[in-house]
């Protein structure tokens, strides 16, 4: 932030600390009401940060941020919140989840569905639009945004209500999140293509964070253990991964000022560490050892084979292949390609505090590989024991 | 630690972590030449048997399976991984550097694993840490390169997970055994080994990246990724029938190829998979003989494979190319290159006295004594053919043919002494066999020097050699040119992006012309609406009666509607 | 590259000069000479000793040489054949591939002969 010379600091932090609250009330939440007010909470403490800059630009991607995530949540959340208190008279989050025995036949996908739309934070497919538009937020915010706090909002209400609303099992049983898997799916591959086309670093992390989400409400529509604990392993490996790329990308802004990636070339050999970092965090992203993506990937496709869905399986396969596409291309640029002309080859790093957080949270993706066991003992009892 | 403990990968990551910390010079190539000589003489004091396990993840991973085997993978690459760094004792580049030993450790590290989780880690390894000797060359085109490089290698990488999850699925176990081929798991744990053993079809990755690394990046990459495949191959599906007949597909088209390749590191490219062909015929014959001659095989076809792209890459590195349209007379100055690259051209040729003589006529016998005669006729055909492009066309047209004028210094030293390495090895494992045969993972009662087989060869190779000068005098033989030859790969560098170029073109074309008409609905309404209803509007001037009085009309109207209709 | 002295032979190592008969057609004529000598040879050994076979069509006398000749004349063949089809000019990928970049120069040590 102080690296760009921006202002309205004061308002800036706190929204930023406002919003850190109410993820944490998400994450601590008991029931679904509770949780769907700092829900909307946290969408209303992040819209002056995306609006930070205060350009019209920043106004109008404010603005469809704001409207997206209010209107699904309102719209759709809100219904499905009371229809499950009207059928059930309960909202308590319980193992094995509180709806089976209350609901039946093609109403549990419908419900499902507004579950699944109302929860524009997990940017489902079509209700993705917010997230590019969120875009125009300083960097920080958008680390935030798209990395950690709002969109793991997102996903991890929809574990929740996967798995503690609907309960895994009763979803298996009436294969009602069958149509879901389905548009996860479609999401992941989509996203990932459209990544591909994005020329703007942030629009493409933007988009590569579409599809990652996607792998999460694909976890939960698996209907699987593997496939929930595959999902919620990896909002934490996407966490720690996203975050560094995005942190990487603003270290690339402050240093150079530079948005679009064709205009990256060579930029690698004057900003080694933050490259570095990148190229750790797009592995892991990807899926690859020795860093903590590759086993939420496993697990993911170990439910995937569990339900006897090639498909799935077929589709996590390809969605790697697409981040190698559009993520190891801009190391390839960044390391190989030469700097354009007149620009001096000597290293010329962005601040100390600028570089160092994604050096840190690329050496972090490295353990999460060697440390995942610890969170898997940690999630797993949310999909054992009954 | 005692260093059984310690998985011989490791020994060559923590290497490169160390010269990370060197400073640039002899410091650092002296390092990248101590690691494989610890590594192959851990590997040579370890004693058979399982030595690291780690519970990881709920898995168990066993990192270190050594048996006669894997053995003789791991010191082949440790060796491989000496002479090449050695040929790369000039290089002052820190990532070509640093990938050297990534990628040969990674490549023991696979070798060495005994369940597919440790396989999958190491067998991307070998992809990530390779594409950086691409790259490195630091220009466009191989950037380009190196991207579709990276996506076929990362491809079998996660087919392999795939296929490991499968296969987990179906037995329970991961464990990294012989596999029936059957079920999707194993087929698709076959598909995985079958890309990076340059299968025909899914070869071009080989002939497409090879040309486009750098100097010794080339001889580097040359040594591990394919032959990696083949010890996985050999591990996992000995006894395929299947693999006898894409083994001879494989031997036979690439020689086509390298008749009309330009580009003499291609034509080594493309007799690399004709050389694997031959090993991949051996395991599937899957005889303790056949095995025994595709373990031999990958030993000497290392060496001499390196040696060639070593010789070559010495005059890339003198003249700046490696087009056999713009090489020849190259002999008067840079001699002992020449004779290095004879050298390795008599070992891939399999002339008497020299490596390849014997060990591909281990895997030629065991397809005749198993009655695979089309399979042993056409292996015949392409041990005539590799000597007509690897063993004549490269050194003619390198440092014979017509005089090109140039006259390159002879290579560096430590290049001269890695090629005179190399050579000096080709020809002992040709003479001296019984050090290599004891290695093999069985017993070896072959002795290749007989009478009838001496003479059959040199008969082969002298009219062999006799049609390529009858056609050389006559002028059929097809010159040099500079071209690109069209190959599989032309389906997804031309045929693919074509197609989606135009599905994209179609779809934009029609969501464009819909959400115009889109637009221009709604703007038209909103417009009319605004005309009428608007501030300025007609209805607005005489508000409340006005609207009053629309709203009656078309409530009468709907009543009216509703009235007939029911 | 010495386009403005005459070379001389004994520019070149001791090495080289074994070789520069290549450069003499009557000498090469006279290897060449050698050549079809050496396969005549060949060929009738076939018939001097007891060949071990494991294939029938190993029996014929001579077969490996008629075999090589004839296979690799029709690989040659074959292959020039295809070159109507294969071919491209050196520029159809480009500028996806090296085809038609130069080698980096700071990649190597372009160096000539006496440098």
């Amino acid at each position: 932030m102080r690296g760009n010379n921006e202002e309205h600091h004061a308002r800036f932090f706190a929204s930023f600390s406002l919003a850190i609250s109410a993820v944490m009330g998400i994450a601590f939440a008991s029931n679904m009401f509770t949780l769907f007010v700092f829900y909307e909470i946290l969408t209303l403490s992040t819209y002056p940060l995306v609006a930070h800059k205060g350009t019209p630009e920043a106004i109008r991607g404010a603005r469809t941020y704001l409207g997206i995530l209010l209107g699904t949540s309102i719209g759709f959340q809100l219904l499905a919140v009371i229809w499950t208190y009207s059928i059930t008279g309960t909202l308590d989050f319980t193992k094995g989840g509180i709806l089976e025995g209350h609901i039946a036949g093609p109403a549990v996908a419908v419900l499902l569905a507004l579950y699944a739309f109302g929860i524009g934070k997990a940017a489902l497919m079509p209700f993705h639009r917010w997230l590019p538009a969120a875009m125009v937020a300083p960097t920080p915010v958008s680390a935030l945004l798209h990395a950690v706090a709002v969109v793991k909002a997102g996903v991890f209400t929809m574990l929740k209500v996967g798995i503690y609303i609907f309960g895994i099992d009763f979803l298996a049983e009436t294969g009602a999140s069958e149509w879901l898997m389905w548009l996860a799916a479609y999401s992941i591959i989509a996203a990932s293509v459209i990544a591909m086309t994005k020329d703007n670093l942030k629009a493409r992390l933007a988009y590569s964070t579409i599809s990652q989400l996607s792998y999460i409400t694909l976890g939960m529509a698996l209907a699987t253990s593997m496939g929930a604990l595959g999902g919620g392993m990896h909002i934490a490996m996407h966490a720690m991964g996203k975050i560094t790329l995005f942190m990487a990308a603003g270290s690339i802004y402050v240093a150079t000022h530079k948005t679009n990636i064709s205009q990256m070339n060579g930029l690698g050999k004057i900003m080694p560490i933050t490259y570095g970092a990148f190229f750790i965090g797009a592995l892991s992203i990807i899926g690859l050892p020795p860093l903590g993506g590759s086993w939420s990937k496993w697990l993911l496709i170990l439910g995937a084979a569990d339900t006897g869905q090639w498909v799935m399986i077929g589709v996590l396969m390809v969605s790697s292949l697409l981040n190698v596409a559009y993520l190891l291309s801009i190391i390839g640029r960044g390391f190989f390609l030469p700097l354009p002309e007149g620009v001096p080859t000597k290293v010329t790093e962005s601040p100390l505090l600028v570089w160092l957080p994604p050096a840190i949270t690329a050496f972090g993706t490295l353990l999460l590989f060697f440390y995942a066991g610890v969170l898997q003992e940690f999630l797993m009892p949310i999909v054992s024991g009954y | 630690m005692a260093i059984e403990s310690l998985p011989t990968a490791v020994l060559f990551f923590a290497g490169a972590a160390l010269l990370i910390m060197l400073p640039q010079g002899r410091l650092r190539a002296a390092l990248l030449l101590a690691v494989p000589v610890l590594a192959a003489w851990q590997v040579w004091t370890l004693p058979f048997g399982d030595h690291v396990q780690v519970n990881f993840f709920g898995l168990d991973l066993e990192l270190m399976r050594v048996d006669k085997l894997s053995r003789i993978f791991a010191l082949i690459f440790s060796l491989a991984a000496f002479l090449g760094n050695l040929y790369a004792w000039h290089v002052r580049d820190t990532v070509q550097q640093v990938s050297a030993l990534l990628y040969a450790g990674a490549a023991i590290g696979a070798v060495f694993a005994g369940d597919l989780i440790t396989l999958f880690f190491y067998w991307e390894g070998t992809a990530i840490a390779s594409v950086f000797l691409i790259w490195a060359r630091r220009t466009e085109g191989a950037y380009h390169t190196g991207m579709r490089y990276l996506i076929v290698q990362i491809s079998s990488g996660v087919i392999l997970l795939a296929g490991a999850v499968l296969y987990y699925r179906e037995t329970g176990s991961l464990a990294f055994e012989h596999m029936e081929l059957g079920s999707p798991g194993t087929w698709l744990i076959f598909i995985a080994f079958g890309i990076k053993a340059a299968f025909p079809l899914l070869h071009n990755w080989l002939q497409d990246a090879y040309p486009a690394a750098t100097v010794t990046g080339t001889v580097i990459l040359s040594s591990f990724t394919t032959k990696l495949a083949i010890y996985s191959l050999a591990r996992g599906f000995a006894g395929t029938e299947i693999l006898i007949y894409i083994g001879a597909v494989m031997t036979l088209f690439p020689i086509f190829y390298a008749v009309i390749e330009n580009d003499l590191r291609r034509v080594l490219a493309y007799s690399l998979n004709n050389q694997l062909g031959f090993m991949v015929v051996g395991i599937g014959i899957g005889t303790e003989l056949a095995l025994n001659g595709t373990a031999a095989h990958a030993v000497a076809h290392i060496l001499y494979k390196s040696l060639l792209f070593m010789s070559v890459g010495a005059v890339l590195f003198r003249t700046g190319t490696a087009k056999g349209s713009e090489l020849g007379g190259l002999y008067k100055t840079m001699p002992l290159t020449m004779i290095f690259c004879v050298v390795g051209a008599a070992a891939i040729s399999a002339f008497p006295l020299f490596s390849g003589f014997v060990t591909k006529s281990l895997i030629l016998s065991a397809s005749a004594k198993e009655h695979y005669y089309i399979i042993w006729a056409i292996l015949l055909f392409a041990s005539a053919g590799v000597f007509h492009h690897s063993g004549i066309k490269i050194p003619y047209f390198a440092f014979f043919a017509h005089d090109s004028g140039k006259r390159p210094k002879e290579a560096p030293l430590h290049m001269l002494l890695a090629m005179g390495l190399t050579a000096f090895l080709s020809i002992f494992i040709g003479v001296y066999p019984e050090p290599l045969y004891a290695l093999l993972p069985y017993e070896v009662s072959y002795d290749s020097y007989t009478a009838t087989h001496v003479i059959t060869q040199l008969q082969l190779l002298f009219f062999s050699a006799l049609a390529f000068t009858v056609l050389m005098r006559t002028r059929i033989y097809p010159p040099e040119l500079r071209s690109v030859n069209l190959d599989a790969d032309w389906s997804y560098r031309r045929l693919l992006p074509n197609i989606i170029r135009a599905v994209a073109n179609t779809v934009s074309k029609i969501w464009a012309a819909n959400s115009a008409f889109w637009h221009r609905t709604i703007s038209t309404v909103i417009s009319r609406l605004y005309n009428s209803h608007g501030p300025e509007g007609r209805i607005a001037q005489v508000w409340p009666t006005g609207s009053m009085v629309l709203w009656i009309a078309i409530l009468l109207g709907v009543t009216l509607i509703v009235n007939f209709l029911s | 590259m010495s386009e403005h002295r005459t070379e001389d032979d004994s520019d070149f190592s001791a090495i080289a000069r074994l070789f520069l008969w290549v450069d003499d057609k009557k000498k090469v004529d006279r290897f060449v000479y050698g050549l079809y000598g050496a396969c005549a040879l060949l060929f009738g050994a076939d018939f001097l000793y007891h060949k071990h076979t494991y294939v029938p069509v190993e029996n014929i006398p001579g077969f490996y040489a008629l075999y090589g000749f004839i296979m690799c004349a029709l690989l040659v063949i074959a292959a020039k054949g295809l070159r109507i089809i294969l071919k491209r000019p050196e520029d159809y990928y480009a500028p996806m591939d090296v085809e038609t970049e130069d080698y980096p120069e700071d990649q190597m040590e372009r160096l000539n002969h006496g440098d």
